[in-house]
């Protein structure tokens, strides 16, 4: 009895760190990846000096991040403003917790669970953390104390409440296919068929409106950088603007890894093992987004708020009925 | 004590003492950030009394779109400190009064068993059970609660569209 | 596991907290604010209703208590900032009162 609840807590202690090592690992060298590949795309060379094509760059800027001053702006109000960048990181970071990164691993007769928590509701777990992300940004606009970052920061919160609807409702077809709103079910729902070719339209405003929320071009609006300095993030420095930024690029692959687990079929794959299957999935996502990134322009804002409730929105709702039509029928 | 009662009585702090935090403070921004926690709180509480799916919703729909709503206007017409004052503190009895007297009268609706009374036990609702019971039983009232937004949503819109002529009535 | 009156308590305490802050601040964010916390208190009380009696009718209530909080906190804080755009606050009390109250309460907060 208390040995099996150790173990469990020790298999859980591990998973955790091996997650949260692997995630932040990633962070760094997606960060390296878009850089390298952003500027091929706009033929440079990209980072080439730290170490062989500039590999130990994540960690150069690491360092540079950590050592340099850390300030708070006058006026600031302190508290939120130092609470801000940790709510992004950590609100991203959270959202892994229900991701099932591999089938059940069987380890000297006991059956071990390939995610953190197997949550029956775990769809809604992830859009209450992505919800809350919205502080992250609101609050840091708000409390630098600077009109600059106000603006970012209330255009950041409009734009991802506007786009978390769009993202709700383009994923409720596929719990209507999958009949559950745990992960583990929606992998093990697409047995034969991954979502996306039931469900293309779902798909593209998961992945627009995902894009939306991770808040880079063309929807980086809450800190376009020639309006708005750097928008909601333009007084920080140091290693909290750093927590800014892994924030970002761990959003990115939770979004590689959500695209996966809803539409791409999650872990599965012939030839080689889960894990690695569901990472070159990650990759993919990320790769596109990148390469969006490098390919177009920058959305206006009334252009921004249209595309979202006016296509986005409709368009879920008719899909919604749509399968819920087809499901009857067939 | 389990450690389900454990949690569950931890969770109350919490939530107490946010929302306590959260009804007293001068600074508006700070007053929501309490209540974000307190929602937190609340929700953890749901799923703890088995009901996992309101948890989820409460975080999305309290913390994640009401409390962001709040703290939007509140950054929008910038009035987190001015203007908040509460009632001088002589007029502060009848407050007390009716808080202190509704208080009193749960309490001894309930006092009887206050100390020594069974547990529940514990249960939980999946959410696929859940969501039948809902649309079978309480159809009308889901269809009600529809309208209900499509007023809302339409009564939002026209008053923010005569806010509108308003402001250009008014612009110097 | 929990009786049922605690988690009754804490219900009890949060709807009383929320009255209070509606009745004694005097900023009509706040007393919104104060109307959530009570509506919330509801719920609570609602859910471990629904677990005492083993019936989900309960949870039901708490999701139409959720649709009238969001509906109501829309339409209120549309209403603020129009007010607030025509007068300049958002003090429920009318002008001259204000000055009156503002006067009675040196010394107050």
């Amino acid at each position: 009895m208390v040995l099996d609840w150790l173990l469990g807590m020790i298999v859980l202690l591990v998973k955790l760190g091996l997650i949260l090592g692997a995630l932040l690992f990633g962070a760094a060298y997606l960060v390296w990846a878009e850089r390298k590949f952003l500027a091929r795309l706009q033929i440079r060379l990209g980072p080439n000096r730290a170490g062989k094509f500039g590999l130990l760059q994540p960690i150069a800027d690491a360092m540079k991040m950590l050592t340099k001053e850390d300030l708070v702006p006058d006026g600031a109000d302190t508290f939120v403003f130092k609470l801000a960048p940790v709510v992004v990181a950590v609100t991203a970071m959270l959202m892994f917790a229900v991701v099932p990164v591999a089938p059940d691993l069987v380890l000297f007769g006991r059956s071990i669970p390939m995610v953190i928590a197997d949550l029956n509701v775990g769809l809604l777990f992830i859009f209450a953390l992505s919800s809350l992300g919205v502080y992250g940004v609101a609050l840091g606009g708000w409390a630098s104390n600077s009109k600059f970052a106000l603006l970012g920061g209330i255009r950041g919160a409009a734009q991802m409440i506007s786009y978390e609807l769009a993202l709700g409702l383009s994923l409720v077809p596929v719990v209507m296919l999958a009949g559950s709103m745990s992960l583990t079910e929606i992998v093990a729902a697409q047995e034969r068929v991954p979502f996306i070719i039931l469900q293309p339209i779902s798909f593209a405003i998961f992945v627009i409106s995902a894009m939306a929320e991770s808040k880079r071009i063309p929807f980086d609006l809450p800190e376009a950088e020639n309006e708005l300095g750097a928008g909601f993030h333009t007084e920080y420095s140091g290693m909290r603007f750093g927590l800014f930024f892994i924030g970002e690029y761990v959003h990115i692959q939770v979004l590689g890894a959500l695209t996966a687990v809803f539409f791409l079929g999650g872990w599965r794959g012939p030839l080689l093992p889960p894990v690695i299957w569901l990472v070159l999935k990650i990759i993919f996502v990320a790769l596109i987004m990148i390469w969006i990134r490098g390919t177009l322009p920058r959305l206006r804002y009334d252009q921004l708020m249209a595309l979202g409730w006016k296509v986005l929105i409709p368009a879920a709702l008719v899909n919604i009925v749509l399968t819920g039509v087809l499901i009857l029928l067939v | 004590m389990t450690v389900y009662s454990l949690l569950f009585y931890l969770l109350s702090l919490l939530t107490l003492a946010a929302t306590a935090m959260a009804v007293t403070r001068r600074h508006m921004v700070h007053a929501v950030l309490y209540l974000v926690l307190s929602f937190f709180g609340t929700a953890l509480l749901f799923y703890l009394l088995g009901a996992p799916l309101l948890a989820a919703l409460e975080v999305i729909i309290y913390a994640g779109a009401i409390m962001v709503l709040f703290l939007f206007i509140i950054m929008m017409i910038r009035v987190e400190k001015e203007d908040d004052r509460f009632f001088p503190f002589l007029q502060w009895w009848p407050a007390l009064l009716i808080s202190g007297g509704f208080l009193a009268g749960l309490l001894a609706l309930s006092r009887e068993d206050l100390v020594r009374q069974p547990g529940m036990t514990v249960a939980q609702a999946l959410p696929q059970v859940f969501g039948i019971h809902l649309f079978r039983d309480h159809w009308l009232a889901i269809e009600i609660a529809s309208l209900l937004l499509l007023i809302a949503l339409v009564g939002v819109l026209h008053l923010s569209r005569r806010r509108r002529a308003d402001a250009i009535e008014e612009a110097p | 596991m929990v009786p049922f009156s605690h988690s009754l308590l804490v219900a009890a305490l949060l709807f009383g907290m929320g009255l209070f802050c509606l009745l004694t601040r005097r900023n009509l964010i706040m007393m919104l604010l104060g109307i959530e916390v009570m509506l919330n208190a509801g719920a609570l009380a609602f859910v471990a209703a629904s677990l005492h009696w083993q019936q989900m009718d309960g949870q039901a209530m708490v999701l139409f208590i959720l649709t009238v909080a969001a509906t109501e906190v829309s339409v209120g804080l549309a209403l603020i900032v129009a007010l607030y755009r025509r007068t300049g606050s958002v003090d429920p009390d009318p002008p001259a009162d204000r000055q009156l109250a503002a006067q009675a309460g040196e010394g107050g907060v």
